[in-house]
């Protein structure tokens, strides 16, 4: 797993890439945690190169969500594989999360 | 030895003994020699000293009979041709001289008309009387004589080779002649003194500068004058001596005093090696002092043995000295060993030895000490750590007997419905849950997933098994069931915790299955002609994610002979060692081979030992649940 952000004022583009899975949840939730204090962040997570997550991944993109909400800010998951997308659609994460 | 050998005291004081040993024979070496080589200079200087002393002796005797005859040859002249008075000069001369004992005037052939030999001769006897004679005739034919022929043809005087008078009482006579010449230079007559030589002996005989030296007086080629020196009092000759006693030696000796040096060597003398000094005198022969090595070097070899026994003693009383500093300066490492060894074998509070010294021990100790301190109080930690994870262990064993007990393990099994689950934690305790509630002839389920593992998880599944235990007896619409979980499970869920859940609710008599997915893997639906298929249903949220969600609820009728089997990602994504997943292709496959026939616990079953085949030795990384709820026919 491995997390890049490249920052430009208020816009955040992020790249993700492998699997979020029980051994790196924890740290997956480290490195993002910046984004989830940011005010008015508009968020694009690169999903292209990202090849599953667990529901301890799912958790984290939920907290990411909340805080966006909370901080007035936007946030986007693009180029995500098709297996990667069920998840989140099966979760019925899909619904609050903006998936392109 | 081998304990010797052992002990670091010995094997220091052993190694400073062979040093020492080294330096001390080093030392005895260069004092050996240095002495050795001044005693021999010294000797050299005192046989030196004797010898030219005796030489400057003997030179002033044999001078003053040479200046004796010489003088005697003015008379003769004046006087050659009366032939009486010569008579009366040689009495004269043999009386005058103590050392002159015999003297002639032997006249050349003719000198006097008509006489071939004519040669007053005066002599002593032994008891100092004098006589005369003639001494030429046929039997005694002078001209042949060597003091006769030399002096005359080298017209130089003469001293011959010593030799025994045979006449006069074996004494040792040397003979010393000079040429007498006449105004034109020829001679006409030599003129000879025949000289004893016992004085000789006495002064070659008080040549002993050591107890046991010889003395040697030589001519020129080697013939044996005087002296003490036994072989050559018998042999006569030094060169015939070397060569008869097999003493190349002595023929070098003999060179060299033969040819007028001065100067030492050593030769054999006796079988015995010896040390020569040798000087030349001024008649051409030539004298030797030959003393002992042992009596030149008795105090050298004296004074060798005193510094070997001392030494040897010092090196003794060293090495004890030594041997005993050592062992006392090193016993607190020994006891530090013995401490060590205690430490070992677990006696952590075992007594450190004391140090009295501020040296190298003092820091063994502090180290020592600090050592024991350290492991004490890590051996503490570990002890707390120890039973700290026990009790969590022993806690979490606990954790797990009351999370097995949340799930209902007794199941129905009746002729309108038979359903059976299994729940398999990765760890002690775990985040899936299955449920039921059977009111009546209504079947309320549910199976679910909590994002995580592990002891939140657990915590978090608690909670929603309860909420779904308390609201399921409400027999309530499923959507509301759910909506009301969810606000449940949303109510301070700081942590963003969520849970999948599947619910349904049958009606036995219609065989009307009202259910929801919030969020959880799709069921696979066997039909009572064994063929699967996974049922698509609408997919609302997971639980716990946003509070006041509308969950929206489906419907189906179950027909007689249809099965469902239910299970978390725990199945579908169990995954073997080369990390490949189990699938939901292989679990549809699994579902094709369920038989008519089996129970819902054997479906179960199965499908368990179907995932535990495809994992083989793989650990397992998530909880596995299963449920199948089958509608006899």
């Amino acid at each position: 797993m491995n997390v890049t952000i490249n920052q430009k004022e208020n816009n955040y583009h992020v790249i993700l890439e492998g699997r979020i899975d029980t051994t790196n949840a924890d740290q997956f939730q480290h490195e993002i945690e910046p984004l989830m204090t940011a005010k008015d962040a508009n968020i694009t997570i690169d999903c292209a190169a990202m090849e599953y997550t667990s529901s301890q991944g799912l958790r984290t993109f939920l907290m990411l969500q909340k805080s966006v909400i909370a901080h007035n800010g936007k946030l986007e998951l693009i180029n995500m594989q098709p297996q990667v997308k069920e998840i989140f659609d099966i979760t019925g994460f899909s619904n609050i999360i903006t998936i392109k | 030895m081998n304990r010797l050998s052992r002990s670091f005291s010995a094997r220091l004081s052993v190694t400073v003994l062979v040093l020492t040993s080294i330096l001390f024979v080093g030392a005895i070496t260069t004092v050996s020699y240095f002495s050795h080589k001044i005693i021999a200079e010294e000797a050299t200087k005192n046989a030196s000293n004797v010898l030219s002393a005796t030489a400057l002796d003997i030179d002033r005797t044999l001078e003053k009979i040479e200046s004796s005859v010489a003088n005697v040859q003015w008379v003769v002249y004046e006087h050659r041709d009366d032939s009486t008075y010569l008579y009366h000069i040689t009495q004269e001369v043999v009386e005058q001289n103590t050392e002159i004992v015999g003297n002639a005037i032997a006249f050349i052939p003719q000198y006097f008309r008509d006489r071939h030999f004519f040669s007053p001769y005066s002599y002593k006897d032994s008891a100092g009387h004098v006589s005369s004679k003639q001494l030429g005739n046929d039997a005694y034919n002078y001209f042949e004589m060597e003091w006769y022929t030399v002096a005359y043809q080298s017209r130089k005087p003469h001293w011959s080779s010593p030799y025994f008078d045979e006449g006069g009482g074996q004494r040792l006579m040397t003979t010393y002649s000079i040429p007498l010449m006449d105004e034109q230079g020829e001679v006409y007559a030599i003129l000879t003194a025949d000289i004893d030589l016992y004085w000789l002996n006495s002064k070659i005989n008080a040549l002993r500068p050591y107890v046991n030296s010889q003395a040697l007086l030589l001519t020129g080629d080697g013939g044996y004058v005087s002296g003490t020196q036994m072989e050559l009092q018998r042999i006569q000759n030094i060169f015939k001596a070397s060569k008869e006693l097999d003493n190349k030696r002595l023929g070098v000796l003999g060179e060299k005093m033969t040819s007028g040096d001065l100067g030492t060597m050593s030769i054999r003398n006796d079988r015995n090696l010896a040390f020569a000094v040798y000087g030349p005198l001024s008649n051409g022969w030539s004298a030797a002092i030959i003393s002992p090595y042992k009596d030149v070097f008795v105090h050298i070899g004296r004074m060798n043995l005193i510094i070997i026994l001392v030494s040897v003693l010092g090196l003794l009383l060293m090495f004890v000295l030594c041997f005993h500093i050592v062992r006392k300066v090193t016993q607190p490492i020994t006891e530090f060993s013995v401490a060590a060894l205690n430490m070992a074998k677990g006696n952590f509070h075992t007594h450190v030895p004391e140090v009295t010294t501020q040296d190298e021990m003092r820091q063994l100790h502090d180290s020592f000490e600090y050592m024991q301190k350290s492991l004490n109080l890590y051996i503490s930690e570990l002890r707390e750590t120890t039973s700290t994870k026990e009790r969590y262990e022993s806690e979490l064993t606990i954790a797990r007997n009351i999370q097995m007990h949340m799930v209902p393990t007794d199941f129905p099994v009746s002729e309108n419905v038979s359903l059976y689950a299994l729940l398999q934690p990765a760890r002690q305790v775990g985040g899936d849950l299955y449920d039921f509630v059977i009111k009546g002839d209504d079947v309320y389920f549910a199976i679910g997933d909590v994002s995580g593992k592990g002891v939140p998880a657990a915590l978090f599944m608690a909670v929603t098994r309860s909420a779904f235990r308390f609201l399921g007896g409400l027999q309530l619409t499923l959507s509301e069931l759910m909506k009301r979980i969810n606000n449940s499970l949303c109510d301070g869920n700081t942590m963003n915790m969520f849970v999948t859940l599947f619910a349904g609710h049958i009606n036995l008599k219609t065989g009307q299955m009202w259910y929801c997915n919030a969020g959880h893997n799709p069921l696979v639906l066997i039909h009572a002609d064994g063929r699967p298929e996974y049922m698509r249903v609408a997919s609302n949220l997971a639980m716990g994610v946003f509070s006041g969600f509308e969950y929206q609820e489906d419907e189906i009728t179950l027909e007689k002979g249809s099965r469902l089997l239910l299970y978390t990602d725990g199945v579908t994504e169990a995954e073997n060692i080369e990390k490949a997943q189990y699938g939901e292709e292989r679990l549809l496959v699994f579902a094709q081979s369920v038989a008519a026939g089996d129970t819902s616990e054997q479906v179960v079953d199965h499908l368990m030992a179907s995932v535990k085949e495809f994992t083989g030795d793989a650990e397992q990384n998530d909880d596995i649940t299963i449920m199948t709820i089958s509608i006899p026919k």
